[in-house]
């Protein structure tokens, strides 16, 4: 890991949003690698067109056109050869519904937008330092929702 | 019923009649053969007195004679000259009594024969006598009278005798007719008895008959009165179309209600139509088209405009009625003017809250994206802002960058809390038996930073399990700790107390509640700067501060958010307050 980068891909169709996750990643010292999509159709379309280069971690905001947030979780849990794919719901809702459905439908976890930019870094570095190979296997609703 | 019972009737007196019509022709019957009976027995008594008249006549002549005879006195000859036209008398009788019956003529004429000669023999003897006539001897002449007298004696005794056997034979007819008299009389009465008691009975029925009838008749009468101050009193009014008669018949009200005199126009469809508003004419006679085809029950509402020219709004219920065979529609027409207008401002009031609850939907839905999403970019850009650009910034910019910061924090804060306060209406009340002293220890741990910090001393009584829902519960002691510890004295010992205790509602009659529920009452005190006892009410109203944010930072709802979520539980709060001195909140919850 320390000489790999890490793979992130972003799902969101708000640029501002988009900008601060490109930033918040920049100021990181972990390389990465960040890339990101505009909306739910895109993002089916390049995660199909990129079968053998995937993401390590897909961020999904929920609220977007087309196709939502959701409606992509479930379609990812669905296939076969994405469904091992780490995935954190990165939303500017926390409403109960929600992060109970994210859950279910299998998220590893749910980040609530922040409200400053150093926590967003926070929340970042913490969820791309997680190993999720080994957490997958042991889902916890309790820790689900990222609170640093 | 009833049909049954006046054939019943009818039936007994037809019988009764031909009954007693039987026991008259049998009783006239009887009479009659009575009559001619005693006629007959007078007729042959006359005739047996006139036969022993004329006898006793020509034996007082004879005697009369043989006394002359023997002492030539003349006095005893006026028998014998009387006897003469006596005997005639009593046989011109005779012969008008026995005029049908020929047999006792022929004998009475043999008998007239026989008195003829008699009387010639004893006139024949006074010339024999007088020494006018000597041709025959007195001896031999009377001789013969004797045997002429024999004779007259043995007629009138065969007369009598016939006359006798005549009325016997009638007799005995007489009694053969009558031997069935006892039977028939003891017939004729208990016949007479039956009738009578068939009358009784029927009278006894007819006389209950005629009290029930009277007595609904009353009933009827009370019932129609009613009805009738019933239409006044609720504004409706009746019409009832007869499909056999076809005649139509309106209520008295129906006319005042178009502001008319009672039955002052000819009820007709033709008639009610003139008062029914031009636009709704229609709506009524398609619907009689339609009362007419398919018999329906029905209810229309219409116009009508008064003979005053006032509008009114009329609501028309129609039914079928099958009765003996024929149908009778019955039609109630109400006014129902006032309800109309009531319904109207109750639409108009339903819209207009629809209205704006959508707003407040919306509202809700602005609040909790649409404001927070752009509010939480700006507050990310001055946080890049404040990291990247801070060290190069003037002291002017760094002042105004920080009253920027708390202003935006304060913008948050407040959509945050008016959040709240919109969704402790409108989340899932799920009401949950939960330990309210696992709640407050959760909050208190939130709070153990500042409590320690401003060492405020916290005592917490034994709070009780209740069903609630738990985490409007843990907001409304996490409000009311948070407010104790921001209005928390600068200086000297801070304590909170929570306190608990089982009270009845009888002790709090502020609470206006019946007396015999039970409540826990929790209160929250504490001796911070407290406040005006004139504000209590007030601080439970939405943005009501009594201080400025300056003073103390605070958006005004959290103490609004505490008493809906004590509302929601159906329990009550309130305040109480001394400047200076500390608050001390004190909330009712229902043991039940």
């Amino acid at each position: 890991m320390q000489n790999e980068s890490i793979y992130v891909l972003l799902a969101d169709d708000d640029k501002d949003d988009r900008d601060f996750f490109i930033e918040a990643f920049e100021s990181i010292r972990i390389k990465t690698i960040v890339k990101t999509v505009n909306d739910g159709v895109e993002l089916m379309k390049h995660l199909a067109l990129n079968r053998n280069k995937l993401p390590h971690i897909l961020f999904l905001d929920l609220n977007m056109p087309l196709k939502s947030g959701m409606e992509c979780l479930i379609e990812i849990k669905k296939t076969d050869y994405l469904n091992d794919m780490a995935i954190a719901i990165y939303s500017t809702s926390a409403s109960e519904q929600d992060i109970e459905n994210a859950f279910v439908n299998g998220a590893n976890v749910y980040i609530k937008k922040p409200h400053d930019f150093a926590t967003l870094k926070k929340f970042l570095e913490e969820v791309i330092t997680i190993n999720w190979q080994y957490q997958t296997s042991g889902l916890n609703r309790d820790s689900f929702l990222l609170n640093l | 019923m009833s049909k049954y019972y006046s054939i019943f009737l009818k039936s007994i007196f037809v019988i009764s009649l031909f009954i007693l019509l039987f026991i008259s022709g049998v009783s006239y019957k009887h009479a009659n053969s009575l009559d001619t009976s005693t006629e007959l027995l007078s007729h042959s008594y006359k005739i047996q007195i006139q036969l022993e008249k004329i006898q006793s006549c020509v034996k007082d002549a004879e005697t009369g004679q043989r006394g002359y005879i023997i002492t030539h006195d003349s006095t005893f000859l006026t028998p014998y000259f009387n006897g003469r036209s006596k005997v005639t008398k009593s046989l011109a009788i005779l012969k008008n009594l026995t005029t049908n019956q020929p047999d006792l003529q022929k004998s009475l004429d043999q008998l007239q024969k026989l008195i003829d000669l008699r009387f010639t023999r004893l006139a024949n003897s006074l010339a024999i006598i007088s020494g006018s006539d000597t041709n025959e001897p007195l001896g031999e002449n009377m001789l013969k009278g004797t045997e002429l007298m024999n004779d007259i004696h043995s007629k009138i005794d065969q007369m009598v005798y016939s006359e006798t056997t005549n009325f016997n034979n009638h007799q005995r007819k007489y009694e053969h007719e009558i031997s069935f008299t006892p039977f028939i009389t003891l017939l004729l009465f208990i016949f007479t008895l039956f009738i009578l008691f068939i009358f009784i009975i029927s009278f006894i029925r007819i006389n209950k008959d005629l009290i029930v009838l009277k007595n609904s008749n009353e009933e009827l009468s009370i019932s129609t009165e009613s009805i009738k101050h019933a239409e006044i009193i609720g504004k409706f009014c009746m019409s009832i179309w007869n499909f056999k008669t076809d005649k139509l018949i309106y209520s008295d009200n129906l006319y005042r209600l178009l502001g008319c005199e009672p039955q002052s126009f000819e009820p007709s469809i033709e008639n009610f139509l003139k008062f029914v508003h031009p636009e709704d004419r229609h709506i009524v006679t398609n619907g009689v088209e339609n009362l007419v085809l398919k018999h329906d029950t029905y209810t229309r509402f219409y116009r009508v405009i008064r003979k005053d020219g006032q509008e009114r709004f009329f609501r028309s219920i129609g039914k079928f009625i099958e009765n003996f065979g024929y149908s009778t529609h019955i039609g109630v027409i109400q006014d129902v003017t006032q309800e109309h207008l009531n319904n109207l401002t109750l639409k108009e009031k339903n819209i207009e809250l629809e209205l704006s609850n959508k707003e407040l939907a919306s509202f809700n839905q602005i609040a909790s994206h649409d404001l927070q999403e752009p509010l939480r970019k700006i507050q990310t850009f001055i946080s890049l802002i404040g990291e990247r650009e801070m060290s190069g910034m003037s002291d002017f910019g760094k002042n105004y960058f920080a009253r920027i910061q708390i202003s935006v924090t304060r913008m948050r804060r407040l959509i945050d809390d008016l959040l709240l306060f919109s969704r402790t209406n409108k989340m899932d009340k799920i009401f949950e038996k939960s330990d309210l002293n696992v709640l407050i220890k959760n909050i208190l741990l939130e709070f153990s930073e500042e409590i320690v910090e401003k060492s405020v001393h916290l005592e917490c009584a034994q709070l009780p399990v209740l069903k609630v829902i738990p985490f409007q519960i843990q907001q409304l002691f996490q409000n009311l700790i948070s407010n104790s510890l921001k209005y928390s004295k600068l200086i000297g010992d801070r304590f909170i107390i929570i306190d608990c205790e089982k009270i009845n509602a009888k002790v709090y009659p502020t609470l206006n509640v019946p007396t015999d529920n039970e409540y826990y009452k929790i209160t929250v005190t504490d001796n911070g700067i407290g406040f005006e006892q004139q504000y209590a009410e007030q601080i439970f109203t939405i943005f009501k501060r009594l201080h400025t944010s300056d003073e103390y930072p605070g958006t005004g709802i959290g103490l609004a958010i505490c008493k809906k979520i004590v509302e929601n539980h159906s329990g009550f709060i309130f305040a109480e307050g001394k400047s200076g001195i500390g608050a001390t909140f004190t909330i009712f919850f229902p043991v039940e």
